[in-house]
């Protein structure tokens, strides 16, 4: 879990944050600090969400109605607030990512060219 | 909200933190960095608890919308199971909108909106104000204007005619102007086919040029479109079709066919004036100094033709186009709005009371949702989903009915008003709609929705069903809404009636002879062939000869106007008993121009003196005239006027005219206008003019043999505007007869929903009564007098409502009188008879309910709680 400190994680590209988020947001309930952590973990501290615009995305998309938040108990045993997709959230995540393959696809394709 | 944010960012910090702190780092850096790593948290907290805001005011929207939605559903069942009370609501109130809107959208094409033409706030009409008659312009007039102003843009003039249009089979009457070459141009029209006049046409000498119109050209021309430049035959004369209008002309347009130039060159005398001139304004000069210059103008050219024209008084003015175009129309349009406004008003007053009698009975199921939890404003809601379901009802009712009514006033008004072709359901009607359906809900939705959801829940739900009237207040509303009902009715009911009375006193004017068996039609002979006035004389002198041999014919005649209102030519003439002197205007009567049978034709009888004669047509000047008794009472009361002179037409030189003879009188100005008294002149000459005929039989079997004759003895000539004299005497009530009907189905409209209104108040009132009452009858009281104190209840309101209608009926009398015909507006027949009507069928409506109130057995009554 450490954060690599030789090489400083990538600057996010804007919309990828709600992109992230809904991705790590499939495999169950999870509140803020986690979904920061799942991330820094999962693609082993090159990207990391600066927290403040962690959860401002976390209440941009409870908004738009595309996850939704509910206060729990934490491992701990501390009140959390934690968040889930909704319908809405799955279809926008299966049309984002689509969306990226296509984009990075074609981006790769120019750069691998003659 | 912003603390639940707090406690969740708290959250994540602290973990942070213990994260941090595990990994070695002491405790105070561990939360400076914390923070650091966080980013800008005061602007994170701010933006979450914006998102969380507007997230929350859009849930709020949705589930209003789910509440609303369910209540119109709920609203349609429960209306559903009303059906009577929904379909009157829906349908006298869609009456009222649907009706104001059509004569809004008539008021707003005819009167409001402003005319077809380019900048119409410029043009103007220039006319001869000599009052209290107004003249048209001649062309010494129009030439002087023409050359010496500087304040209009450009002036144009026109005079209206028919002319005989014939392709090589038939020959056919058609309408049109004679205009000067600049005339389009100042209307800002321009043809949509060819080329519009140049100045070249107007120039004596030029060929003959025509401009038609659409309709023209498609019905007789075939549409071809190498009619430009080919003939046309009009009155025996080619012109030369230069231009087609477009279909879409203005009102000056509408309803004529053709348009040739006039080739003006400088007159021998001032008159005669025939024509109207237009004008229009130059963009930087002002009416007032225009018209100044106008009347410099005139007083300068006065001096150069004193010897034709000696009224020293008369000036020219300005009057809008649109003036001209619209005419009287307005004062007819204001009733008629405020009739259907009324009708709407009255019936929104009906549904309002209907609606507060249904949510009086509901008010413990109301008072019961809301000791469940709903809110007052939930309640209000809810009752407001019922009242807009019905105003969604009647807005599609209105709009249907404005359509059917928009299409009805196209029809029915096609020759009587003006702009006709404009009206139609637009943009500024359709608002109209809107805002009445709006109003509507308004005034019969709200009241009822506050009375339903107010009051003490606790009250209402102690209170026993039957018992309970609803407040002091609700109450008094109703009532008043009725009384208020009855107080419009009777003033539409009132000018109603006196339309009616007029109309009636209209059709029993005397024309001044009978009309049985007169028939009139016009004939028009082909210009070019008969240009030589004594070719004409022969021709007519032959055509008389001939049909007064056609069985079934006993007189024929022929005159250039009609009974009773088809005579356009008014003359001036100087008494010499009473000379105009001092710049006094000489007076002005109808003339009509007729030949000796004439008297016959239409039995006129002789009073003094002698009819005119076959050499009265033969002298050079006008010698003898005959006038009717009319003329002789204004001009010489006491006395003769037999072998009095005058000078005719302001003709200083030309010898005396002598009246030879008086006949009695007919009506030639209208059926209510008042008798001027007419000239009778001899005709002679004229190749358009009216042949009048007496026949034994019914004149339609007489007229085939007439149109035969003329047809052999002239096939280019047609026979046309056939009509017996009571058909243009019908025709000639068109407009008061169209009035009446209209505003008679307003108010016996009005009169319906009123009877309606109090039928609903009473019945109600007597179901609430009905405990009293069976007490009363189990004590011994008759019928009668029960009936008396249920029925004296709601007559007080009738009473009171009628005493009001009637006041205003009085004060606004005077704005009708110039409607009326010999009644006066505040006639007092009139005005009882409405009254007696009114309480007669409001009784009516009172006993039915009350009558069976006291039919219920009282046993059953005192036992239901």
């Amino acid at each position: 879990m450490a954060v690599n400190s030789q090489t400083p994680p990538l600057p996010l590209l804007q919309g990828t944050v709600d992109l992230l988020v809904l991705r790590t947001l499939v495999p169950g309930a999870m509140h803020g600090y986690g979904i920061a952590t799942a991330v820094a973990e999962r693609t082993a501290g090159e990207l990391a969400i600066e927290d403040a615009a962690l959860y401002q995305a976390l209440h941009r998309l409870e908004r738009q109605g595309l996850i939704e938040a509910e206060w729990g108990e934490s491992e701990n045993n501390r009140r959390a607030r934690f968040y889930t997709l909704t319908a809405a959230g799955r279809k926008r995540l299966a049309k984002e990512t689509a969306v990226w393959k296509r984009y990075s696809r074609a981006v790769d394709a120019v750069l691998q060219g003659v | 909200m912003a603390s639940e944010i707090d406690a969740e960012l708290r959250h994540h910090l602290e973990l942070r933190v213990e994260e941090l702190t595990a990994r070695g780092m002491p405790a105070e850096d561990a939360r400076r960095e914390a923070l650091r790593q966080f980013g800008d948290l005061e602007g994170a907290r701010d933006y979450c608890f914006r998102q969380d805001q507007r997230g929350e005011r859009r849930r709020q929207l949705v589930l209003m919308l789910q509440d609303f939605g369910q209540d119109v559903r709920i609203a349609v069942r429960s209306l559903l199971r009303a059906p009577v009370l929904a379909l009157t609501i829906v349908l006298t109130v869609g009456l009222g909108i649907g009706a104001t809107t059509a004569i809004f959208a008539g008021i707003n094409a005819v009167l409001l909106r402003p005319l077809p033409y380019a900048n119409p706030d410029r043009l103007f009409r220039i006319y001869m104000d000599s009052p209290p008659f107004k003249f048209s312009l001649s062309v010494a007039d129009f030439l002087a204007i023409e050359s010496q102003q500087t304040h209009f843009d450009s002036v144009a003039m026109y005079f209206g005619r028919t002319a005989t249009f014939s392709d090589g089979q038939r020959a056919d009457l058609v309408r049109g102007r004679d205009v000067t070459w600049g005339y389009f141009g100042l209307l800002g029209m321009r043809p949509a086919l060819g080329r519009d006049f140049a100045e070249a046409d107007g120039k004596p000498g030029s060929p003959p040029a025509a401009i038609v119109t659409d309709g023209f050209w498609r019905q007789r021309l075939g549409a071809r479109a190498d009619a430009i430049g080919r003939p046309v035959r009009l009155d025996g004369k080619d012109y030369t079709l230069v231009g087609v209008l477009p279909p879409e002309t203005g009102p000056l347009e509408r309803r004529q066919d053709f348009f040739v130039t006039l080739q003006l060159s400088p007159p021998p005398r001032r008159g005669p004036f025939p024509y109207v001139v237009l004008a229009r304004l130059r963009p930087d000069a002002t009416r007032s100094a225009a018209e100044g210059e106008l009347r410099a103008i005139n007083k300068r050219i006065f001096p150069i033709w004193r010897a034709s024209y000696q009224d020293e008084k008369a000036t020219w003015s300005l009057m809008d186009l649109k003036s001209l175009v619209v005419g009287d129309v307005s004062k007819i349009a204001g009733l008629a709005l405020a009739a259907v406004a009324l009708v709407w008003l009255i019936a929104c007053a009906n549904a309002s009371s209907l609606l507060i009698a249904r949510v009086t009975g509901r008010r413990q199921e109301l008072a019961v949702r809301v000791a469940l939890g709903a809110s007052r404003g939930r309640v209000v809601r809810y009752l407001l989903a019922e009242s807009a379901v019905l105003a969604a009802g009647s807005v599609a009712a209105g709009l249907a009915l404005a359509k059917v009514g928009v299409g009805l006033l196209r029809r029915l008004g096609a020759d009587s008003l003006p702009r006709v072709h404009e009206i139609a359901l637009d943009g500024a009607a359709v608002w109209l709609l809107a805002g009445l359906t709006l109003a509507s809900l308004v005034l019969f939705g709200l009241v009822p929705a506050l009375h339903g959801a107010g009051g003490r829940v606790g009250d209402t739900l102690r209170s026993s069903g039957r018992g309970w009237t609803g407040s002091v207040a609700v109450r008094r509303l109703r009532r008043m809404l009725v009384g208020g009902q009855f107080a419009v009715t009777t003033p539409l009911l009132v000018v109603a009636v006196l339309l009616l009375v007029s109309l009636n006193g209209l059709r029993r004017v005397d024309v001044g002879f009978d009309t049985r068996d007169v028939v009139a039609g016009s004939i028009r002979l082909p210009a070019a062939q008969y240009a030589d006035p004594s070719r004409t004389n022969a021709f007519w002198d032959e055509l008389g000869r001939r049909i007064a041999a056609v069985p079934g014919v006993e007189a024929v005649a022929f005159a250039d106007g009609t009974p009773p209102n088809n005579v356009d030519y008014y003359n001036n003439f100087d008494l010499e008993d009473f000379p105009a002197r001092g710049g006094r205007p000489q007076p002005v009567t109808p003339w009509v121009s007729v030949t000796p049978d004439y008297f016959r034709v239409l039995g006129l009888k002789l009073q003094e003196g002698r009819l005119l004669e076959e050499r009265d047509a033969q002298t050079e000047n006008l010698l003898s005239v005959v006038v009717d008794r009319a003329w002789a009472r204004r001009f010489f009361p006491n006395g003769t006027a037999l072998g009095k002179r005058f000078h005719e037409g302001g003709c200083t030189t030309c010898p005396w005219t002598t009246v030879v003879g008086v006949v009695s009188t007919v009506k030639y100005a209208g059926l209510d206008t008042p008798d001027p008294g007419t000239v009778y002149a001899p005709l002679s000459g004229e190749q358009l003019r009216q042949i009048l005929l007496r026949t034994k039989t019914d004149p339609a079997t007489v007229l085939p043999a007439v149109r035969d004759r003329l047809r052999e003895l002239e096939p280019a000539a047609p026979l046309s505007n056939v009509a017996t004299i009571d058909e243009l005497v019908d025709q000639s009530l068109g407009q008061p007869r169209s009035l009446a009907i209209l505003v008679g189905a307003f108010a016996l409209t009005a009169l319906a929903l009123a009877v309606f209104g109090i039928y609903g108040v009473m019945a109600y009132f007597v179901q609430q009564q009905s405990k009293d009452v069976s007490i009363r009858m189990a004590l011994g009281s008759t019928v009668l007098g029960v009936l008396r104190l249920l029925v004296g209840n709601g007559m007080k309101l009738v009473a009171l409502g009628v005493a009001a209608g009637l006041l205003v009926s009085v004060a606004l009398a005077r704005l009708t009188s110039s409607l009326l015909f010999e009644v006066r507006p505040a006639d007092p027949f009139v005005l009882t008879g409405v009254s007696v009507l009114l309480l007669t069928v409001a009784l009516a409506a009172c006993l039915v309910p009350a009558v069976r109130g006291t039919r219920v057995p009282p046993a059953d009554l005192l036992r239901n709680e």
